[in-house]
C-alpha cells in the first residue's frame, strides 16, 4: 500500500516546549490507523500540524509524495483532506443545517452541489435528520460527534483525520458512531487516521496501530499483535 | 404633553445609542476585543462628514465618507493593533488599554484639527415642527428611527442568511474550529470591525446634524454602547438594540423629575439595576455553552 499522508521528521511545540520530536508515521491509502497515547504524547498536536492548524518547527507534512508544510487548513480540504477536531467540533449558536452549509462554503462545494451532498451525508448518518433544525448547543454529545463527522464528511474527504471521537460518549454510543463510518471508509476505500483514547473500541475497526509517547513513536502493528502485548495493553 | 415630548426625544436618542451599541456589540460578540475605541470611530466618521458639508461636497458623499472613515479606522485597530497583541497573547487588560489609548489619540487630533469646542451643521432636517399642540419633532428624529429600523433588519439578514453572517456568529463560539472548517478568522475578525463600525455612521451624521460635536463626544457614546451590551445581554444584537432604545428613552424621560447633567447617572442606575437583577442581561443567556 502506498502512502497517502505522511509526516516526516515532525518536530513541533509550543513556546520553548517540545511536543512532536523527529516524528515520522504514514498513512496508508484506504486504511484504518489508530493512534494511542496516554494525555500530553503529543497526538492532537500532530493531527494539528498535519491539517496546517498548528505550524511544523522542521521535517514535512507530506500529501500524496508532495510537501504540504505550512499548507492552510482549507488548501487541505481542497487536496481531499478533512480533520473532525477534538471535543465538540460544532458551533452551539449556528443549527445543524447552518454548520452543513456553512462547512461546504468554506471548503468550495458548488452550490449547486450543496443539496445532494447533504442528502449524502443524512444517509450515511441518517439521525441527523432528527435534529438537524435544532441549534447545536441543545445537542447531546453523540449528536454533536455525529454533525462533526457529518460536517467533514461533506467535503467528499479522501482522507479523514479523526481526533478522539469517543470523548464524553458512552462505549455503546461510540461504537453506533464508529459504525457508520467504518462501513463508509471499506465502501470508499477512504483513509483514515483515528486518534483514540478507548483502545479497545477503536482497534475493532482498525487495520494498524502505532503508539506514541512523548512525541516519539514506539510501537507499531496489526491491532492483534497490540491485544497480545499485554504489556502495552495494560499502559493503554 | 412634556411626556409625549420626551418619549420621542427618547426614540430619536434611543435609536441613535442603538445603533452604536449594535456595532459595538457585533464586534465584542463576534471577536470578544473590548473595542474600547468605538467611540473614537463616531467621533471620526461625525467629523468627516462636518468637513465634507463644510468643503460643500454634499451629504450623500459626506456620509460615504464618513463610513469610509469609520471602517478603515476599525479594520487598521484589529489588524495594526489588536492582532499583534493577540498574536503575543496579551491579556484583556492590555487590549483595554491600548483601545483606551488610541481612543484619547483621535480624540486629542481631532481637537487639533478641529478645535475643542462645539460644532454643528445647520440644516432644515434638524429644525423642529409641531406635531400637535406642545409637541416639537423635528424631521431627524423620523430619519433616526427609520435608519435604525433599517439597518437593524438589513444586519440581521445579513447574520442569518448569508455565509460570512454565519461565519461571525460562529467566529464567537471558537476561532479555532473556524480555523477547522478552512475560514480565515482574521478576515473574518475585520469584517466584523468594519461592519461594527459603519453602524456608527447614522448616530455620527445625525449628531452632527441635530445635537452638535465636540471630539470628546466618544467617551459619552462608549459609555452608551458598553451600557446597552451589557443591559442587552452580552453577544445579543437585538439586546443591545433594545438596550439602547432604553437608555435613550430613559435619559430624556427622567428630566421630568431630574435636572439635565444627571442623564449620565440614570444610565448607570439601569446597568447596576440589571447587573443586580439579571445579570446576564435582557437578552442573554445565563448558562455557558
Amino acid at each position: 500500500m502506498s502512502a497517502v499522508l505522511e509526516a516526516r521528521n515532525l518536530t513541533t511545540g509550543y513556546g520553548g516546549a517540545m511536543v512532536l520530536e523527529d516524528l515520522s508515521i504514514a498513512l496508508n491509502e484506504g486504511e484504518v490507523l489508530c493512534l494511542i497515547g496516554h494525555n500530553g504524547a503529543g497526538k492532537s498536536t500532530l493531527m494539528k500540524t498535519l491539517f496546517g492548524l498548528h505550524p511544523a518547527g522542521s521535517g514535512e507534512v507530506v500529501l500524496r509524495g508532495e510537501t504540504v508544510t505550512g499548507a492552510t487548513p482549507k488548501a487541505l480540504a481542497l487536496q481531499g483532506i478533512a480533520m473532525v477536531p477534538e471535543g465538540r467540533g460544532i458551533f452551539p449558536n449556528l443549527t445543524v443545517d447552518e454548520i452543513f452549509e456553512m462547512g461546504m462554503w468554506a471548503v468550495g462545494v458548488p452550490e449547486a452541489e450543496r443539496a445532494a451532498r447533504r442528502d449524502w451525508v443524512l444517509g450515511v448518518l441518517p439521525v441527523i435528520a432528527e435534529f438537524r433544525h435544532r441549534r447545536a448547543g441543545t445537542l447531546s454529545g453523540g449528536q454533536a460527534q455525529m454533525v462533526s463527522i457529518g460536517r467533514a464528511l461533506l467535503s467528499r474527504p479522501r482522507i479523514l483525520l479523526l481526533d478522539e471521537p469517543s470523548i464524553g460518549l458512552a462505549p455503546k454510543l461510540f461504537q453506533d458512531l464508529l459504525a457508520p463510518i467504518r462501513a463508509l471508509q471499506q465502501e470508499e476505500g477512504l483513509s483514515i487516521l483515528l486518534v483514540e483514547q478507548n483502545v479497545r473500541e477503536a482497534l475493532k475497526i482498525s487495520d494498524r496501530v502505532e503508539v506514541m509517547k512523548s512525541g516519539k513513536m514506539i510501537w507499531e502493528g496489526r491491532p492483534g499483535e497490540l491485544s497480545d502485548n499485554r504489556k502495552l495493553m495494560e499502559l493503554y | 404633553m412634556l411626556w409625549l415630548q420626551l418619549t420621542l426625544t427618547g426614540l430619536q436618542t434611543g435609536a441613535l445609542y442603538a445603533l452604536t451599541a449594535v456595532g459595538f456589540s457585533l464586534i465584542f460578540g463576534a471577536t470578544r476585543v473590548f473595542h474600547f475605541a468605538h467611540g473614537a470611530a463616531f467621533v471620526l466618521a461625525a467629523y468627516v462628514f462636518y468637513w465634507a458639508d463644510t468643503a460643500g461636497l454634499g451629504m450623500i458623499p459626506g456620509i460615504v465618507l464618513a463610513a469610509l472613515a469609520a471602517m478603515a479606522f476599525g479594520v487598521a485597530m484589529d489588524r495594526l493593533v489588536y492582532a499583534p497583541i493577540q498574536r503575543h497573547e496579551g491579556s484583556f487588560f492590555t487590549v483595554f488599554v491600548a483601545s483606551f489609548g488610541i481612543g484619547i489619540v483621535v480624540e486629542n487630533v481631532v481637537g487639533m484639527v478641529f478645535g475643542r469646542s462645539f460644532v454643528t451643521i445647520d440644516s432644515t432636517l434638524s429644525q423642529s415642527r409641531e406635531l400637535m399642540e406642545g409637541v416639537y419633532v423635528a424631521p431627524l428624529a423620523w430619519i433616526a428611527i427609520a435608519c435604525a429600523a433599517v439597518f437593524f433588519a438589513a444586519l440581521q439578514l445579513f447574520l442569518r442568511r448569508t455565509h460570512t453572517g454565519m461565519a461571525l456568529r460562529a467566529l464567537a463560539d471558537s476561532p479555532e474550529l473556524i480555523r477547522v472548517f478552512g475560514l480565515d478568522p482574521r478576515r473574518l475578525s475585520s469584517i466584523a470591525f468594519a461592519l461594527g463600525s459603519a453602524l456608527v455612521v447614522p448616530g455620527a451624521v445625525m449628531t452632527a446634524l441635530g445635537s452638535g460635536l465636540n471630539p470628546a463626544l466618544g467617551h459619552h457614546v462608549m459609555l452608551i454602547s458598553l451600557a446597552a451590551t451589557i443591559v442587552g445581554g452580552i453577544g445579543s444584537i437585538g439586546g443591545a438594540l433594545v438596550a439602547g432604545f432604553v437608555l435613550g428613552l430613559a435619559e430624556n424621560l427622567a428630566l421630568i423629575a431630574f435636572p439635565s447633567q444627571w442623564s449620565e447617572a440614570v444610565t448607570f442606575a439601569i446597568l447596576f439595576l440589571v447587573i443586580i437583577l439579571r445579570p446576564a442581561g435582557l437578552f442573554g443567556r445565563a448558562t455557558a455553552h
